[in-house]
C-alpha cells in the first residue's frame, strides 16, 4: 500500500507541475501570439514597412492555412486628461496602431476590452487598465489628449474619446499601453502609408517557418524582416523554458525517490516475510520462484501505482482545463493532455517500480531455508 | 530408500570448531516409522536437516531412492525437496496469508501439478479430520489443527520420505498424542516412510525403530549404558 502511494504521489506530482508549469508557459505563448505578435511577424530590417500594408495583408490571406493578418504601428506619447478641472498627465505611454477591422479577426486584443468597446474610429482609443488607473480612473466617455513628436521632430496633439479599457488576465495584453487607429497614428507620426509589423495568425502554428520562407522568397528585396513566434519572443520564453526543465526534474526526482521507497518498503516486506519465504524454499521453491514472487509485487505495486497516479494526474489535468484553472488568479493556464507524456511518465514510473524491486527480490532468494525458518 | 554414509558436521574453525554428527551410517527402508531421540544439541535436528537438504554435510554421503543428494545443485536440491520429501516442522509453520487448502497444495503448486491438487489436498485434509477447516486462514485455528493441516501438506507430494522435527514439540499433551496416532497411523495407511526427531520419546509408544544420537553420534535402539558402539 505504502509502495502503491509512493508511486501514485511520484506521478501525480509530475502531472501538477506539468499542468501549473507547462500550461502558465503555454498561456504566455497563447497570449502573446493572440495579442502581440501572430504565429509569424514581418518587420522592417531597419525601421518601418514602407510596402503597402494592405499589398502584404493580402498576399499572406491568399495562403490556405493563414487566417488572417492584419498591420501593427507602434509609438509613444504623452497622454492626459483633465477631470473636475485638474489635468492628469502620464508620460511615455507605449501606442499602437490597429486596423480595427482587421486586427479583431487576427488578434484577440479586443476581447481584453472589458469596458466598453475596441477601437472603432479615427478619434476612439481604448486605454489599458493600468494607463486609466494612472490618469485618476479614465472611463468609458472621457476626452484625453495625446502628444506624439513626429517624424521631423514636431509635437502632434490630437483629441480622443476613450471607447473601451482593455484588462487582460495576466496583463499580456495592453493593459500598460493605449490602442488607436492606424491611420491616426501615421498622421500624427507623419508617416502616411508606414506600417511597423505585420501580425499574421495561422489555422495551423506549425507551419510558421515554412510562412517564413516562403515570404522571405517572395520578397527579397524588401528588407523584410520575418521571424516566429519563438523567435521574436526567444528572450521571454527561453528562461521560462529553463525553469520547466528544472521543474520537471524536480519531478523525476520525486520519481526517483518513490523508487527509493519502493526498495525501502519491498526490503521490510522481505524482512517480514522471511520465515514463509523460509517455508515456501524447505517445501522446495526454487530461487526463481521467489524472485519471480517478489518481481510480480513490484510489478503489481508498478502497475496500480502508474494507473492510478495516471487516473488521479488526468483527473486534475481535466479539472485546471474545466475550471480554466488560473495563475495566480490572473493568467488562465492553457491546460493540454500530452498523450506522449502522460504514457511515458505511467511507463517510466512503472519501470522504475519493477527495477526498485530487483535489489529486494535478489536479497530474498538469497535466504537459506534453514536460517529464514528460524526468524520469529 | 535412504542411505547414509560416513556422514560428518563440522561447525566453525579452530578452537570453536564443533563436531556436530560423526560418521553417521543409517539406512532406513520404504514405510519404516523411525525415531530419532537424544537430548537437546546431541545433533539430532542437525541430522534431519541434511536427510532434508536445508543444511550441507562437511562429508558423507545421503541417497535417497539411490540418488546422491550431497552434489546437487541449488535448483536440482529445492526440486528434490519438492517431489522426495515431506517437512512437518515444530510450529506447523502455515502461511497465514493462505487458507488452510491453499497451504496444503502449495507443495503441488510449487511442482506445477494444480491439476489434481486440490483433489488430493481435500482428501488428504479429510483423513487427518479438517475438512470442515479448510477454507479458515492458516492462523484462524488452533495449533493441534494447524499440526494437522501440516501433516496434510507433508504428504501431499507423495513424497518418499517425510521428515519431522519436534512436531509434538509446541502441542499439549492430548494433541500431541492425537498427533502422534494421526502420524503413525497415516505411516501405515500409505505405507508411508516417517523419520521423526524427539526429545520425547515416550510420547510415541511403540515405533519400527529408534536411533539415538548423542554427542554427534548415532546409536540403534534408546539410550542405554550399552551404548558404546555407534552404527
Amino acid at each position: 500500500m505504502g509502495a502503491v502511494l509512493a508511486v501514485t504521489i511520484g506521478i501525480l506530482v509530475i502531472h501538477v507541475n506539468f499542468v501549473i508549469f507547462q500550461g502558465l508557459f503555454d498561456a504566455i505563448v497563447r497570449d502573446l501570439t493572440d495579442y502581440r505578435f501572430g504565429n509569424l511577424q514581418v518587420t522592417d530590417e531597419e525601421d518601418y514597412i514602407d510596402k503597402s500594408d494592405n499589398t502584404l495583408v493580402k498576399w499572406f490571406e491568399r495562403i490556405p492555412y493563414v487566417y488572417a493578418a492584419t498591420p501593427r504601428l507602434d509609438s509613444s506619447a504623452a497622454i492626459n486628461i483633465t477631470k473636475l478641472g485638474k489635468r492628469i498627465e502620464d508620460t511615455r505611454v507605449p501606442i499602437v496602431g490597429v486596423d480595427p477591422l482587421r486586427d479583431i479577426k487576427a488578434s484577440t486584443v479586443h476581447t481584453t476590452v472589458t469596458e466598453g468597446q475596441y477601437v472603432f474610429s479615427r478619434n476612439s482609443i481604448v486605454l489599458g487598465s493600468n494607463v486609466a488607473r494612472d490618469l485618476g480612473g479614465a472611463q468609458v466617455g472621457d476626452d484625453v489628449k495625446l502628444k506624439i513628436v513626429d517624424r521631423y521632430g514636431k509635437d502632434s496633439i490630437r483629441r480622443f474619446i476613450v471607447t473601451g479599457i482593455a484588462n487582460s488576465p495576466g496583463g499580456n495584453g495592453f493593459d500598460y499601453s493605449a490602442v488607436i487607429h492606424i491611420d491616426t497614428l501615421r498622421d500624427m507620426m507623419n508617416r502616411d502609408g508606414y506600417t511597423g509589423s505585420i501580425m499574421v495568425k495561422l489555422n495551423d502554428p506549425a507551419k510558421s517557418t515554412e510562412l517564413k520562407d516562403l515570404f522571405l522568397r517572395t520578397f527579397p528585396n524588401d528588407d523584410f524582416k520575418a521571424e516566429t513566434l519563438e523567435e521574436v519572443a526567444e528572450a521571454q520564453l527561453s528562461g521560462f523554458r529553463s525553469g520547466i526543465a528544472m521543474i520537471n526534474m524536480i519531478g523525476y526526482f520525486g520519481m526517483m525517490s518513490s523508487a527509493f521507497a519502493i526498495v525501502t518498503i519491498q526490503m521490510m516486506l522481505v524482512n517480514g516475510k522471511t520465515k514463509e519465504i523460509g517455508i515456501m524454499r524447505a517445501i522446495g521453491a526454487k530461487r526463481k520462484d521467489i524472485l519471480i514472487v517478489f518481481l510480480f509485487q513490484g510489478l503489481i505495486i508498478g502497475a496500480i501505482g502508474a494507473s492510478v497516479g495516471t487516473v488521479a494526474g488526468l483527473g486534475y489535468t481535466i479539472y485546471a482545463k474545466e475550471t480554466k484553472m488560473s495563475f495566480n488568479g490572473s493568467l488562465p493556464l492553457e491546460v493540454t493532455i500530452q498523450w506522449d507524456k502522460v504514457i511515458q511518465t505511467a511507463l517510466t514510473s512503472f519501470g522504475l517500480a519493477i527495477i526498485a524491486s530487483l535489489y529486494p527480490s535478489y536479497r530474498a532468494t538469497k535466504l537459506l531455508p534453514i536460517e529464514a525458518m528460524r526468524t520469529v | 530408500m535412504l542411505e547414509i554414509y560416513n556422514l560428518n558436521k563440522v561447525y566453525g574453525e579452530g578452537d570453536t570448531r564443533v563436531n556436530a554428527l560423526q560418521d553417521i551410517s543409517i539406512t532406513v527402508n520404504k514405510g519404516e516409522f523411525l525415531l530419532i531421540v537424544g537430548s537437546s544439541g546431541s545433533g539430532k535436528s542437525t541430522l534431519l536437516n541434511m536427510i532434508g537438504l536445508l543444511d550441507k554435510p562437511t562429508n558423507g554421503k545421503i541417497l535417497v531412492d539411490g540418488i546422491e543428494t550431497t552434489t546437487l545443485s541449488d535448483g536440482k536440491i529445492s526440486e528434490f525437496r519438492n517431489h522426495k520429501l515431506g517437512f512437518i516442522f515444530q510450529f506447523s509453520n502455515l502461511l497465514t496469508d493462505l487458507t488452510v487448502l491453499e497451504n496444503v497444495m502449495l507443495p503441488r503448486q510449487i511442482q506445477g501439478t494444480n491439476g489434481s491438487a486440490s483433489k488430493d489436498a481435500k482428501e488428504l485434509l479429510k483423513m487427518v479430520g479438517l475438512e470442515d477447516q479448510m477454507h479458515k486462514r492458516g492462523n484462524k485455528i488452533s495449533g493441534g489443527q494447524a499440526q494437522r493441516a501440516a501433516i496434510a501438506r507433508g504428504l501431499v507430494n507423495h513424497p518418499t520420505i517425510v521428515l519431522a522435527d519436534e512436531p509434538t514439540g509446541n502441542l499439549d499433551s492430548v494433541s500431541a498424542q492425537k498427533i502422534v496416532q494421526l502420524m503413525k497411523s497415516m505411516s501405515k495407511k500409505l505405507g508411508q516412510t516417517f523419520i521423526v526427531v524427539t526429545h520425547d520419546r515416550h510420547q510415541f509408544g511403540d515405533v519400527d525403530r529408534i536411533i539415538t544420537i548423542k554427542d554427534g553420534r548415532a546409536f540403534e535402539g534408546e539410550e542405554s549404558a550399552k551404548m558404546e558402539v555407534p552404527i
